[in-house]
């Protein structure tokens, strides 16, 4: 197991010329599962390529423990990779696909023999050793490619978008069983998705990546909780955040607006200091309420369509008692019904509104919002999101319990 | 009356389930006028080429068996059925079995020749190991086939001319002896090995290329990452993978080097005669053929000896598609 450290490393294709990933600093703990998450061509993947040496860095640092890792091969690193199509030997069968490595390595036949068997045991893989991998299912490939990750005592292991190859049923169950395997081995972890319900319910922390930079590394319930910016406030939950530019020369004195939104009294007082080209409000979905109660932000809005998905309803309206302003998104209870039309009026507690500067996207520090406790809210459908930490939990409509 | 559904027949009960939309147009005789006319168009579309394939190929490949067991003569319409006899001539032909081994020999050193080099190129242009623009490397390695055969096999006699040919200037210097090339019993067939490979060569790397194409990247990089070092990778990951396209390369090889005739002609006799020279060391079997047939005007022999062509062709094959059965490896 091992520390990895990342200082400001990048990585710059000669075609073009633009990094694919800009000066990131990364401190990754020995035994922690740290998840990269982004959308498709943040660079996600290309870092974790570059620890495992499978990318050589154009500038910046990489240390294991330490130790400085740039020009060290990746055979010589000591990580166990897991890629998205598992990339297992397809002409070997499983037990050839374990011990291949360590073969490779010199291990003599008896002890690759031992430790194939060893790891076989931990991932239920005895019965299936004589197999090929075209003879196993989705979820015993994906089993295989661990254990040849796992077999050679790894420091670090890499994974690489391992579940999207699974169907929904088996990525969850299959996401319940790394996160045990991590609590068995201890090993340190790296993971890459660009799925959020993985990144959120896996991860000790999340790195939000996006265009080759970092973009927040914080425990999952404070990505959730507290983005940093309006990108990482879009890109996590599903629907991601309600954001509306505040802009205006009445922006920091008034919160009596045109738009159909009215601020709790005193509400931006709180703010240290006023971004020079305006602010932007948000509002999770989630934290949207129909019934507004006394000191609450009020949405004046207008319904467009419901979308009912189940365990709750996502409303989209505009903005405004005509429906001409900004687009609004809600997650109501299942029961609600509200007709194309019709004037609504949502309600979000003071603690639920997030601040940004409309210039720059980042987070605006308040002594308002807060990071809330409480009970369990949903990010996923229509499955509940439980964090890792039990006493970190939303209510699901987003209210603040107790 | 009530009535049960087991005393309804299987046929009422279909009829009363309604056809679909789609299907209730095409009643029996629609769908037999549609099909004929569908077949009536896919033959007229296939017809020129079935056409050209019957005319040059089957009519004269049939007509080949039929004369190899007759007396027949090209100047005179008198067959006469001589059953085997042509084959028992053949056999007591010390130039048959002399060609049969000039075949052998090209054979047996121009497949492995071929098939290393050609895997080799094609390695070296897939990893660009020191080579910039592949595309222009791949374009130059493959122009040679697309050049006719004939002249490039003129260009190898010029370049093979003992007295003032460039084989022999690169030879003597780096003071190594001149050779005679295509003048000498020993040195002609290695000649027009060369000439061949140079000229094949292109066609097998570009095949070698896209079976090695198909060998998913992330395998190499995982197994470099388990510490298997280069060799090691291509002799267990890369070459059971491109397993498929090896075997395929090698039946190739092994028909084209056994009906190899175009190039041996060319650069060791041409048209006025005498090709499969110096002292028959060139003459292989289809050279012998077309000798006895349009020189010596045998062609009852020259079926024959065609006819033994294509049956250790299709041993090889056979013997390879029982070996590859064993050794290749299908996704």
């Amino acid at each position: 197991m091992a520390k990895i450290q990342l200082k400001g490393a990048s990585k710059v294709y000669e075609k073009d010329g633009t990094p694919v990933v800009d000066d990131i600093h990364l401190e990754i703990e020995d035994g922690e599962f740290v998840v990269l998450l982004g959308p498709s061509g943040c660079g996600k993947t290309t870092t974790l390529r570059m620890i495992a040496g499978l990318e050589k860095l154009t500038s910046g640092e990489l240390l294991f423990d330490g130790r400085l890792m740039n020009d060290v091969p990746g055979d010589q690193r000591n990580v166990g990779m897991v890629f998205q199509n598992y990339a297992l030997y397809p002409h070997m069968t499983v037990f050839d696909n374990l011990s291949f490595g360590m073969r490779s390595r010199g291990i003599g036949r008896v002890e690759a023999r031992r430790r194939v068997d060893e790891v076989a045991g931990i991932l239920d893989l005895d019965d299936l050793l004589g197999r090929r991998p075209r003879q196993l299912s989705g979820g015993q490939r994906q089993r295989v490619a661990l254990g040849r990750a796992l077999v050679r005592d790894p420091v670090v292991f890499l994974m690489d978008e391992p579940l999207s190859n699974l169907d929904s049923n088996l990525r969850e169950q299959t996401r319940l069983e790394l996160a045990r395997l991590h609590a068995r081995l201890g090993i340190t972890t790296i993971y890459v998705t660009h799925d959020q319900n993985e990144a959120l319910t896996l991860a000790d922390r999340v790195v939000v990546m996006e265009g080759g930079h970092v973009r927040q590394v914080d425990e999952p319930s404070v990505v959730y909780s507290a983005p940093s910016d309006t990108f990482v406030a879009r890109f996590i939950g599903s629907p991601g955040m309600n954001l509306w530019p505040l802009s205006g020369p009445d922006a920091g004195d008034s919160v009596e607006r045109g738009d159909g939104i009215q601020l709790p009294q005193g509400f931006l007082e709180a703010i240290d200091e006023f971004p020079p080209g305006g602010m932007m409000l948000g509002v999770r979905p989630e934290d949207l309420t129909t019934e507004v109660e006394q000191g609450c932000a009020q949405f004046v809005c207008q319904v467009e369509l419901q979308e009912h998905l189940g365990s709750h309803v996502h409303l989209h309206a505009k903005l405004g008692s005509s429906g001409g302003g900004e687009r609004l998104v809600s997650r109501l209870t299942p029961d609600s019904r509200h007709k194309a039309g019709a004037q609504l009026v949502l309600g979000a507690l003071p603690e639920s509104l997030h601040l940004f500067d409309l210039g720059t996207g980042r987070r605006i520090s308040t002594s308002t919002p807060v990071p809330r406790t409480g009970s369990s809210t949903g990010l996923s459908d229509p499955g509940r999101l439980t964090f890792p930490n039990p006493a970190i939990n939303f209510a699901a409509d987003g209210i603040v319990v107790g | 009356m009530s009535v049960t559904l087991s005393q309804v027949s299987d046929s009422e009960l279909l009829t009363a389930i309604p056809a679909p939309a789609g299907k209730r147009r095409a009643n029996p005789g629609f769908r037999r006028l549609s099909s004929l006319k569908n077949r009536l168009v896919a033959y007229g579309l296939m017809f020129p080429a079935i056409a050209v394939f019957v005319a040059f190929f089957y009519i004269p490949a049939g007509f080949l068996i039929y004369i190899a067991f007759f007396h027949w003569s090209i100047l005179s319409s008198a067959t006469k059925y001589v059953g085997l006899g042509n084959f028992r001539i053949l056999i007591h032909q010390p130039l048959f079995w002399h060609s049969l081994l000039t075949s052998a020999y090209y054979t047996v050193v121009m497949i492995p020749a071929t098939t290393l080099l050609a895997l080799g190129i094609a390695l070296l242009l897939r990893e660009g190991v020191g080579i910039r623009k592949g595309g222009v490397w791949r374009a130059a390695v493959f122009l040679p086939h697309v050049t006719p055969i004939v002249a490039t096999s003129i260009i190898w006699v010029w370049i093979f001319n003992p007295h003032f040919g460039l084989a022999n200037y690169l030879l003597t210097s780096v003071r190594l002896p001149a050779l005679g090339w295509l003048e000498s019993v020993h040195w002609a067939l290695p000649a027009v090995m060369i000439d061949s490979l140079w000229h094949s060569l292109g066609l097998y790397v570009i095949i070698f290329l896209a079976g090695l194409s198909r060998v998913p990247r992330e395998l190499i990089e995982v197994a470099g990452l388990e510490g298997a070092k280069r060799p090691r990778i291509f002799r267990r990951i890369i070459w059971p993978l491109i397993s498929p396209t090896t075997f395929f390369v090698v039946v190739l090889s092994t028909v084209s080097t056994w009906q190899a005739f175009s190039q041996i002609y060319t650069m060791t006799g041409g048209p006025h005669g005498g090709a499969g020279g110096p002292a028959f060391a060139t003459t292989t079997d289809a050279v012998l053929v077309y000798q006895t047939a349009f020189i010596y005007e045998h062609f009852s022999l020259a079926a024959a000896m065609s006819l033994v062509l294509f049956g250790i062709i299709l041993l090889l094959t056979l013997i390879q598609k029982w070996i590859s059965d064993r050794i290749v490896f299908y996704r």
